[in-house]
């Protein structure tokens, strides 16, 4: 194959798929007058049978062209007409609802596809680049025709441990950008033919792209018209001419550094598994993580495991009832704060009010509007990060605190022993801090500090925990990796962090950091775990700093 | 027996977007020569003068299923043997095992990828001439 077959394949590709998006709303259009003629009173095999064969092209096609859940909910109704067409007999007025429902969600999608396309199949590009997110999370272009300030800044960037292509021009980034894309975009705006040349560029790019890259644009023009234009084309930042080069990496790492929103995570109560599935395919097409389960007794296994940010629980299930497990969740510490949202047919404002009473946070009424439900759901998780992240987070570092962390290593712990997985755990601290801080002050220290914290969380992955455990000690959790890893991880963390720039350019003392590592085995509680770390770490100290030293492996410590 | 060739494709499926990533899945990526049906009726049309090397067939179509259309396929003289791949989408294992069991060499779900729809043909294509 000649190596440049893939690209035009791809681009054709992308063009099917444009196509498709322009005729999706016909084709639901289509669905939804095959649909409009069937109604528990209007029974007609015909109609059925072509509303069969439309919505199982959907089903199939949906995904094929990115829109996964798309497929996912034609699939669910499908299920149903074919219950349907097997029986043999006019629609139940309950099944007339969900499948009304799930249409809703189909039409919904066909208003705005793009907005709920999911990661296409097809683009191997893409993938790649979300496997090595760790080093193209900090991939930056520069765009710019003053080849000696495009490389000063290149330089500076790259000491803050950016990697950067540097562009002439806005026409060069067009297919790069495709191909590859970065963490950010940093964007000149005069170019020699044109006055605007990086904004129409940049302007160009959005056209084709769905997922937006943030673009930081410098220029010497700091009039009003050009700032428009930049923030009209989705420019984050604007920077003139000389440009405040610490200001601009300070903006680079709030882009690069601070991870994009976790999902929200949703777990469902509910004993009719269809209807929990449809509230999954609703949250879904927001793009959140929805967990079905339908047996109450194992609600406690599914708040630990799928740690979710809020629990939507019908209100009536055999045996056990909403209001019994909320009081239940609510007497655990950990669940103390996470919402619940209570889902019944129940319209009696007072038993409504004796829910809210005992721990529930909202309650909806069945039949369940989409956007009612998303409203509800959005509200209430947002508040709920919120709230935790001030609790849980350490006010200098904005690393998790102690607390947090001690309990996050018991629950990955637990998790690590039933699932079998490796689990790293790491301690880190800055070598002879107190003489840190005793000869440059303590500013220059809680620069140091919070150096340590953006290399961690540059370094890691996303999954990893990270966290402050107070004074100048550092924890991080490494869920799915072994102790040999997690120390070449950490051996290259240290080296870089002995190699950065000092905060004060006068100062001759080096700055360096110690770090323990202790993989999880059997015969490891979180406590003795955290023990095993602790004295690896004490290890490292003892050995001379500036090293990992493995658990058990004090004596056969190596430098770095 | 000596490994035969796979060149000729004769894809049989209903959906037209489908087609027409699924050709330039086959041609542009595979480089397979292939000939494209939208139904059971056609493919049994076209099958005997276009002689492929494989056909491969959406199992849910209107009309002629997938299976209808192998059966119907295997009547023709020129048609007995020719190898033949399933394609659907969320196969259950006994569906699987059920389209195997028809004679089939294997089965292909959707949504593939066009990338490496090819490789995936050629990879079950192999498998079952390397036994």
């Amino acid at each position: 194959m000649p190596p440049d077959t893939t690209y035009s394949v791809q681009d054709q590709l992308d063009e099917l798929r444009q196509a498709y998006i322009a005729g999706l709303s016909a084709r639901v259009d289509q669905l939804t007058s095959v649909w409009n003629t069937l109604s528990p009173e209007a029974w007609d095999t015909s109609a059925l049978e072509t509303m069969l064969q439309l919505i199982h092209k959907l089903a199939g096609s949906g995904a094929t062209f990115g829109f996964t859940s798309l497929s996912n909910t034609a699939h669910t109704i499908e299920r149903y007409l074919l219950d349907i067409q097997e029986r043999n007999a006019p629609l139940t007025s309950e099944e007339y609802t969900q499948i009304s429902a799930l249409m809703e969600v189909v039409r919904m999608v066909a208003k705005d596809p793009t907005q709920h396309a999911s990661t296409l199949a097809w683009k191997p590009y893409l993938t790649l680049n979300q496997h090595l997110s760790g080093a193209h999370s900090r991939l930056v272009y520069l765009v710019e025709d003053d080849l000696l300030l495009a490389r000063e800044l290149a330089l500076e960037l790259e000491q803050s441990g950016y990697t950067v292509r540097t562009f002439a021009h806005p026409r060069e980034l067009e297919q790069v950008v495709h191909d590859a894309p970065p963490a950010v975009i940093v964007m000149d705006i005069m170019f020699a033919e044109d006055r605007l040349a990086g904004i129409t560029g940049i302007a160009q790019i959005r056209q084709f792209r769905e997922v937006t890259i943030p673009v930081l644009f410098i220029s010497a023009r700091n009039d009003l018209p050009a700032r428009l234009h930049a923030v009209r084309v989705g420019g984050v930042a604007y920077f003139t001419k000389p440009i405040d080069v610490p200001r601009l990496i300070e903006q680079l790492d709030q882009l690069t550094v601070s991870p994009r929103p976790e999902p929200y995570r949703v777990l469902i109560v509910d004993d009719d598994q269809v209807l929990a599935e449809y509230y999954a395919l609703i949250l879904q097409q927001r793009d959140m993580v929805a967990k079905i389960i339908t047996d109450p007794l194992h609600v406690m296994v599914g708040l630990v495991d799928f740690q979710p940010d809020l629990i939507l629980m019908d209100l009536y299930m055999p045996d056990w009832n909403g209001l019994e497990l909320a009081a239940v969740i609510r007497q655990q510490q950990t669940f103390v704060g996470i919402p619940i949202v209570f889902l019944s047919t129940e319209t009696n404002l007072d038993k409504q009010l004796a829910a809210i009473k005992l721990g529930g946070d909202d309650f909806l009424t069945k039949p369940i509007q989409p956007e009612r439900l998303i409203a509800s759901v959005v509200a209430r998780v947002q508040r709920s990060r919120t709230l935790q992240s001030y609790m849980m987070r350490d006010g200098l570092t904005g690393l998790l605190n102690h607390t947090t962390m001690k309990e996050l290593l018991s629950t990955e712990v637990a998790r690590a022993q039933r699932q079998a997985t490796p689990l790293t755990l790491a301690m880190l601290d800055i070598d002879n801090f107190k003489q840190v801080n005793d000869t440059l002050g303590h500013t220059a220290g809680d620069w140091v500090l919070k150096r340590l914290a953006r290399l961690l969380q540059q370094r890691l992955r996303a999954t990893d925990i990270i966290g402050r455990y107070g004074g100048d000690e550092f924890a991080v959790i490494l869920p799915n990796t072994d102790a040999l890893v997690a120390r070449q991880i950490f051996e290259e963390i240290c080296q870089d962090f002995a190699h950065i720039q000092q905060p004060d350019d006068s100062t001759t003392i080096p700055i360096t950091c110690s770090c323990g590592i202790a993989a999880f085995s059997d015969d490891h509680d979180s406590n003795s775990l955290n023990e095993a770390a602790d004295s690896a770490l004490y290890g490292a100290k003892r050995a001379g700093r500036n090293r990992v030293v493995p658990a058990g492996a004090q004596e056969q410590s190596m430098p770095t | 027996m000596t490994r035969a060739a796979l060149n000729r494709v004769l894809l049989v499926e209903d959906d037209l977007d489908i087609q027409s990533v699924a050709q330039l899945a086959l041609e542009a990526v595979g480089g397979f020569v292939v000939e494209i049906c939208s139904s059971g009726s056609e493919a049994l049309d076209t099958a005997p003068e276009f002689c492929p090397d494989l056909v491969i067939l959406d199992v849910m179509m209107p009309g002629m299923n997938g299976p209808g259309t192998l059966r119907a396929l295997r009547e023709l003289p020129d048609m007995v043997e020719t190898p033949v791949i399933f394609m659907t989408a969320k196969a259950q294992r006994h569906e699987v095992e059920h389209y195997l069991e028809l004679g089939a060499l294997g089965v292909i779900t959707k949504p593939f990828d066009p990338m490496t729809l090819s490789a995936t043909i050629n990879s079950i294509w192999s498998q079952h001439y390397a036994a």
